[in-house]
């Protein structure tokens, strides 16, 4: 530490330079998730930072430090309601990291302050794991490195480069051993598990449906799943219902879905030409639903089917999840339970007249298949608009609906139908899931967003047992048939909602750039299901892949310390190598010819130079002399002729290999 | 200069802090199972295990030649010339050399090029009077990622001689002794005036030669000077009162310099050494090595 004592007084500018650009990129996570205020307080430290240094100015005053560090704790204290849980402890280092770049001067601040960087990597990946968070901060870890070797590398201010080409090859260098210690290495849990971000919790629809809750995540790009078939039976569109969850209980435009649900037994009677498999890769949403096409028929391991055919986690779904799941396009005979008859015919209390009144007009119709035809036919005959943005409805919002307005979405469709149909006698419940997806062309995915979310009905009839109904097809056709991007291209284009930006969609819907954006969700989608996903259960399974089964985390460790003790030095290995200084051509063949000189009897003397060691070997072995002369005058004109000639390069070679030879 | 092959390595400060930080990723790693944070975990510590291959390479093979220093006195800062030499075709940087047992500062050299050397001057202060060797030198880096210094020690045989130092309240003693007792001839002098020619003798100080006789065509001639005051000065060991031998020692350097500066000539008596009175920088530093070397 000699070395830093003696030049510890002020931090080079070089490398600060590096370590804010690298902060800079560590932002992105922090600012999706934290207070707002928390990653820009460090984003203008790092901008006073530069202020400051070149003006000599630094925090100095202990009393100002300790008055700024307890605003910020309060601060915290009151953007969260608490100093516990993850979102608080985070913004905590990240304010630390703040006020040590106002206060740092010396270089051992300096490395402080590297150090505390990558704590700031570490939580920004406990906070966001995608591909493009992920990509974000590796480019921190580089700078973080280049950072690092340019402080190392003295106080000579160079090129901007070799501290960065350094830093990418180390990385290089490093790369199989990451590669080998993340499938090597032992995955053992530890510790408690913290508070995993709130923002997870939020993520897609809740277990209540009411007028605008799937409206708000219409716009939402955010992805809510991504399924294969790994078969490769592809459904149509209009038969991509993805089901959630099951709501039973209504209360007009209201819907609830039961917050624990009873659990299904397995179920055995599936035929197996109408199964379908699913691969799904779902992303936490803080619930316990899962998702699977209509209408899934065994649960994947740590959840079980709730009545109402509908998957339920045993734990709250709060990080990525990949299941598999078999679904039945066609179902066997099923019954209705007096229980769950009654269940699905209640009504709510507060329902007006008037529509009681339609019901019950409806209900004459006689059975229950033609009571659903002359509700659907309500739908379309009595000009209903689908839109976006249906404002809000208030007191007899059902009534109102029903027959003032006649705007609403999905939810508003599938809510009211089920509620009449309930009213006219035939039981029903809502369904909340997903409608269709993007199919990825590339990956052989579909994608499929919270901007798919979608609600329906299912009504019961005798013969057929539930049966799927979907209200909003009948008013909008098209949002069922090309999904909502769709939808809202064609009803702009005819000026009836103008709520997206024309041309950024006209421009998304490039070939060139469809086929980067397929390219690029298929990365991510390969980044989630086989880096995020790979845990010590992967891990077994990958071990199992070559035969070896039941590996202990000690033999896994200890792998782990064998491969990098050999790849460090095989990178050792590597670098000396390079480094080696290599004599040059016409040095080797001078070599040569002493070697074969000495095998003959004349060994030249360590300091003997060419030509009295020519004279010697001329005298030991005669018959050579003339062809010993040509050799080492060749040599000396080669080495010293101030251009020697390249073509006596070929020479010497020639006469050499000639040498001793005959 | 034989060089002792092995390299040292050993964790730095800031390598305990990374190791630390590693500790603290792995631990929220497999604590919250994210695999991200895992592959941060294997990047972070593949890349510092990668580096410490970087640092040894950055030290080894690299040699050091060590120049004679200018003798000083005891207390004063010696300055040792140093030339490290790198035969390789890597470049080296941010090398630090030390002399090891001399207990000196650490000096940086920041960048060695490809089969290039770099020089420096180690300083560090002299110790008590007499021959000493610089016995090790020490080459360290911890280039690229300061986690681990990689030490390699050279071992030279390079001597220097340090004279007392010059020290002491007594004045001059002021026994006069005739001027005949200067042997014109043995020296130029050292006076303001001029005393005539004599031949060049091949070796000698090429200060007073007459340089302009030369550029007309004369031989190499030197021109001899002679002082006013004809006094010389008697330094004699015995007579320097006290008993502290080291005092003694450094009270004659004390009267050797201010006899030289007043330019009158001294003769050095010390039990067993005796030089002849004289005047000049040979005869300073016959005197000043005597001294320095008394037993």
């Amino acid at each position: 530490m000699n070395a830093l004592r003696q030049h510890d007084t002020r931090i080079p500018r070089r490398p600060l330079l590096w370590l804010a650009a690298a902060l800079v990129f560590t932002l992105p996570p922090l600012f999706a998730t934290l207070a707002p205020w928390v990653p820009g307080l460090l984003l203008v430290t790092i901008a006073a930072k530069f202020w400051m240094e070149p003006r000599g100015y630094r925090l100095r005053s202990v009393v100002w430090k300790l008055v700024l560090a307890a605003l910020a704790l309060g601060a915290i204290v009151l953007s969260y309601g608490a100093l516990r849980g993850i979102e608080p402890g985070i913004s905590l280092v990240v304010v630390l990291m703040a006020l040590k770049i106002v206060e740092a001067h010396t270089a051992r601040e300096f490395l402080f302050m590297v150090m505390l960087s990558w704590i700031i990597c570490l939580c920004g990946l406990f906070l966001a794991q995608s591909l493009t968070i992920s990509v974000c901060l590796l480019l921190a870890f580089v700078l973080l490195l280049a950072a690092l070797v340019q402080f190392h590398r003295g106080s000579a201010v160079g090129d901007l480069r070799p501290p960065l080409r350094l830093a990418c090859s180390l990385i290089l260098q490093a790369l199989p051993l990451i590669v080998l210690l993340f499938f090597v290495f032992p995955r053992i849990t530890t510790g408690f598990r913290l508070l995993t971000p709130g923002s997870a919790s939020t993520a897609g629809f809740s277990d209540e449906l009411e007028p605008g809750s799937v409206e708000k995540l219409a716009l939402s790009p955010a992805i809510a799943f991504r399924a294969e078939f790994p078969d490769g039976k592809i459904p149509r569109p209009a038969e991509l219902y993805w089901r959630g969850l099951v709501m039973w209980n209504g209360n007009g435009m209201r819907w609830r879905a039961p917050s624990a649900p009873a659990i299904l037994p397995h179920r055995q009677d599936a035929v197996p030409g109408q199964t379908l498999r699913q691969l799904i890769t779902l992303e936490p949403h803080g619930g316990r639903w899962m998702f699977a096409l209509d209408w899934p028929v065994a649960a994947p391991s740590g959840a079980a089917r709730a009545p109402g055919d509908y998957l339920w986690s045993w734990q709250p779904i709060t990080k990525p999840r990949r299941y598999e799941v078999t679904s039945v396009i066609k179902r066997g005979s099923q019954e209705l339970s007096a229980r769950e008859r009654a269940l699905t015919l209640e009504v709510p209390r507060g329902i007006t007249p008037k529509v009681r009144e339609l019901a019950e007009e409806w209900s004459n119709a006689g059975k229950p298949e033609a009571v659903v035809q002359r509700g659907l036919a309500f739908f379309r005959d009595q000009h209903f608009r689908y839109s976006l943005s249906p404002g809000t409805y208030q007191k007899n919002d059902l009534e109102d609906f029903l027959f003032h307005r006649r705007l609403g979405f999905c939810e508003h469709y599938a809510s009211s139908f089920a509620t009449l149909m309930r009213l006219a006698g035939v039981p029903s419940r809502v369904i909340v899931g997903y409608m269709g997806g993007e199919f990825n062309s590339v990956g052989h995915f579909f994608l499929v967003r919270q901007s798919d979310t979608h609600a329906w009905c299912e009504v019961w009839l005798a013969g057929s047992g539930w049966t799927r109904v979907d209200p909003t097809a009948i008013v909008a056709p098209e949002r069922i048939s090309q999904g909502l991007d769709s939808y809202l291209e064609s009803s702009a284009a005819s000026g009836e909602t103008v709520r997206q930006n024309g041309f950024g969609r006209a421009l998304s819907r490039q070939p060139a750039l469809t086929r980067l954006r397929l390219a690029w969700q298929t990365l991510n989608y390969e980044w989630d299901t086989s880096v995020l996903s790979f845990d010590a259960d992967a891990q077994q399974a990958f071990a199992s892949e070559f035969g070896v089964s039941g590996v202990t985390p000690f033999v896994l460790a200890l792998l782990s310390a064998i491969l990098l003790v050999l790849l460090v030095m095989a990178v050792a290995l590597g670098l000396h190598l390079r480094g080696r200084s290599r004599p040059d051509e016409v040095t080797l063949i001078y070599r040569r010819f002493c070697l074969r000189a000495a095998r003959l009897g004349a060994a030249r003397e360590e300091c003997e130079g060419p030509s009295r060691f020519a004279r010697r070997a001329a005298l030991a072995l005669p018959k050579e002399s003339a062809r010993i002369a040509r050799i080492v005058e060749h040599y000396i004109q080669l080495r010293y002729a101030p251009s020697p000639d390249p073509s006596l390069r070929q020479a010497l070679r020639a006469e050499v290999k000639a040498f001793g030879a005959g | 200069m034989k060089s002792d092959d092995r390299l040292r390595v050993r964790l730095t400060a800031a390598g305990c802090g990374l190791l630390f930080v590693l500790l603290a990723i792995w631990y929220g790693a497999s604590s919250q199972n994210n695999a991200a944070a895992y592959l941060l975990f294997f990047a972070l510590g593949s890349v510092a295990a990668v580096s410490i291959a970087h640092t040894l390479l950055n030290v080894a093979g690299l040699a050091a030649m060590v120049e004679a220093p200018k003798p000083v006195f005891a207390g004063d800062e010696v300055s040792l010339p140093v030339e490290i030499g790198n035969t390789s075709r890597r470049f080296r940087y941010f090398v630090s050399i030390q002399a090891a047992d001399s207990g000196g500062e650490e000096e940086r050299v920041d960048e060695i090029g490809a089969a290039r050397a770099a020089r420096t001057v180690l300083r560090f202060t002299a110790p008590t009077r007499g021959h000493h060797l610089v016995e090790k030198l020490r080459l360290s880096s911890a280039y690229p990622l300061g986690i681990v210094r990689a030490t390699k020690s050279i071992s030279t045989s390079q001597a220097y001689l340090v004279y007392p130092k010059p020290e002491g309240e007594r004045p001059l003693p002021e026994s006069f002794i005739s001027t005949q007792a200067i042997r014109p001839d043995a020296d130029t002098g050292d006076g303001d005036e001029f005393a005539g020619v004599r031949p060049y003798v091949p070796g000698e100080s090429q200060r007073h030669v007459d340089w302009k006789a030369v550029a007309r065509g004369q031989p190499m001639l030197t021109k001899k000077y002679q002082r006013e005051v004809g006094g010389t000065l008697s330094l004699d060991f015995a007579k320097v009162p006290g008993n502290d031998l080291e005092a003694r020692l450094r009270q004659l350097t004390q009267w050797v310099l201010e006899a030289e500066r007043s330019q009158r000539s001294y003769s050095l008596r010390l039990p067993g050494v005796i030089i002849h009175s004289s005047l000049g920088e040979m005869h300073l530093r016959q005197c000043l090595r005597a001294l320095a070397l008394f037993t």
